[in-house]
């Protein structure tokens, strides 16, 4: 049975350097563009030809869009929809991640605390963009909230900012603990099928299982990543 | 634990950046304006139609209350011309009883009257016969004085009874 690791290993495949930095094209960037085009696509196809009475095709993105819009306006307010394309890529570019990953030799670079963990100080630090344009100076009261006070300010101001900056890693290990687990799971059965001869249909139709289970995990996932963003940008916008 | 190495950092973060901002261009500029035209769009028409069709509730209520106003008012109207003409109706039928009952009771005079007459005439041409039948059938039993002038007053005083 092969390392169930193995499969997250980064491997480059187009080697570059800028600046003496290495920035090599990898098979977690290949599944990144992947992504990108999967989703540009779907949406592409499913808008090619738009009608007042939807077909099945052009409600999917239609749904997709409604649904992220009602989640924004829930967690952020109506004056969160102006960043709603932000809120709408974050989603689908973590919700095709995850279900790309679910291919047979597939990379699942949302699986990797370096990719996620990236996106998630993207995300942070668009938070603190909008909040610092929103509120100007006002935003550093995010770690000193109104009503405390002056003299708790030693002891509060590094608890908020440790709270502040634990968000992007609880968003980041939440996704990646999830997408490894599962992963791995699916390769260790998946081991199974081959060494037990005959009897490894069992493993592939308990696999099948597996990789619908997954599907949904990825999506829940996609889901609660985007959740809390969006409270985190609700947070940033409004008052503390 | 591949996961743990954060020799790639520089790699993801870069290859992260360039898809996901690219990404978001590509979704800023064309496929979420095309998604929400059509979104906006049919909400703008369903909100038009819902705007007709409450437009056309408050017509079909007013209409409603006119002809209910109206029905109720041609109700009124009919009610009050059935009474005025039942109680029409009443007077004629109680003036036509009276005049009825006269003309009957006069009818019945007049009948009386002429029943009377009749009667009169009757014992008139009767009476010369029943008087000299009487005469016979007691001359015949034995009264031979008998005169018709007694028998005449007899006759006249049955009558009279």
């Amino acid at each position: 049975m092969s390392n169930p690791m193995e499969q997250f290993v980064v491997k480059p495949i187009i080697p570059l350097h800028i600046g003496g930095v290495d920035v090599s094209f990898t098979n977690s960037a290949l599944f990144m563009m992947l992504a990108v085009a999967a989703s540009t696509l779907l949406f592409v196809f499913c808008l090619r030809k738009r009608s007042l009475v939807p077909t099945i095709a052009q409600s999917i993105p239609e749904t997709i869009y409604e649904f992220i819009h009602s989640l924004l306006k829930e967690n952020v307010g109506v004056e969160g929809l102006k960043y709603f394309p932000f809120i709408f890529t974050v989603f689908l570019f973590i919700a095709f991640g995850n279900v790309l990953g679910l291919f047979p030799y597939a990379f699942t670079f949302t699986s990797h605390l370096t990719a996620v963990g990236s996106l998630s100080i993207i995300a942070l630090l668009f938070n603190v963009f909008i909040g610092i344009k929103k509120k100007k100076l006002g935003w550093l009261r995010t770690f000193l909230p109104k009503g405390i006070p002056v003299a708790l300010a030693p002891l509060i101001i590094p608890i908020e900012m440790i709270s502040f900056l634990s968000k992007p890693f609880s968003l980041t290990v939440r996704l990646v603990a999830n997408m490894t687990v599962g992963h791995i799971m699916l390769k260790i059965i998946a081991g199974f099928v081959a060494t037990i001869g005959v009897f490894g249909v069992v493993p592939i139709l308990f696999n099948c299982c597996i990789v619908c289970f997954e599907l949904f995990i990825g999506l829940l996932q996609a889901f609660i990543y985007t959740v809390l963003t969006c409270i985190y940008l609700g947070d940033a916008i409004h008052e503390h | 634990m591949p996961q743990l190495d954060f020799s790639i950092f520089p790699s993801q973060f870069f290859w992260l950046a360039v898809s996901f901002f690219t990404m978001l261009l590509v979704f800023s500029f064309f496929i979420i304006p095309k998604t929400a035209e059509m979104i906006n769009l049919r909400k703008t028409k369903i909100d038009e139609y819902l705007e007709k069709a409450a437009d056309l509730k408050t017509k079909i209520e007013k209409t409603l209350d006119k002809y209910n106003q109206a029905l109720k008012k041609a109700t009124e109207e009919a009610n009050l011309s059935i009474a005025e003409t039942k109680e029409e109706m009443d007077a004629l039928i109680d003036r036509r009883q009276m005049e009825l009952s006269a003309n009957m009771k006069k009818q019945q005079t007049e009948n009386e009257a002429k029943i009377n007459a009749g009667k009169e005439k009757v014992f008139r041409q009767l009476e010369p016969m029943v008087v000299e039948l009487t005469q016979d059938v007691l001359q015949t039993i034995g009264f031979k004085n008998i005169k018709p002038a007694d028998i005449t007053q007899i006759v006249q005083q049955t009558k009279e009874k």
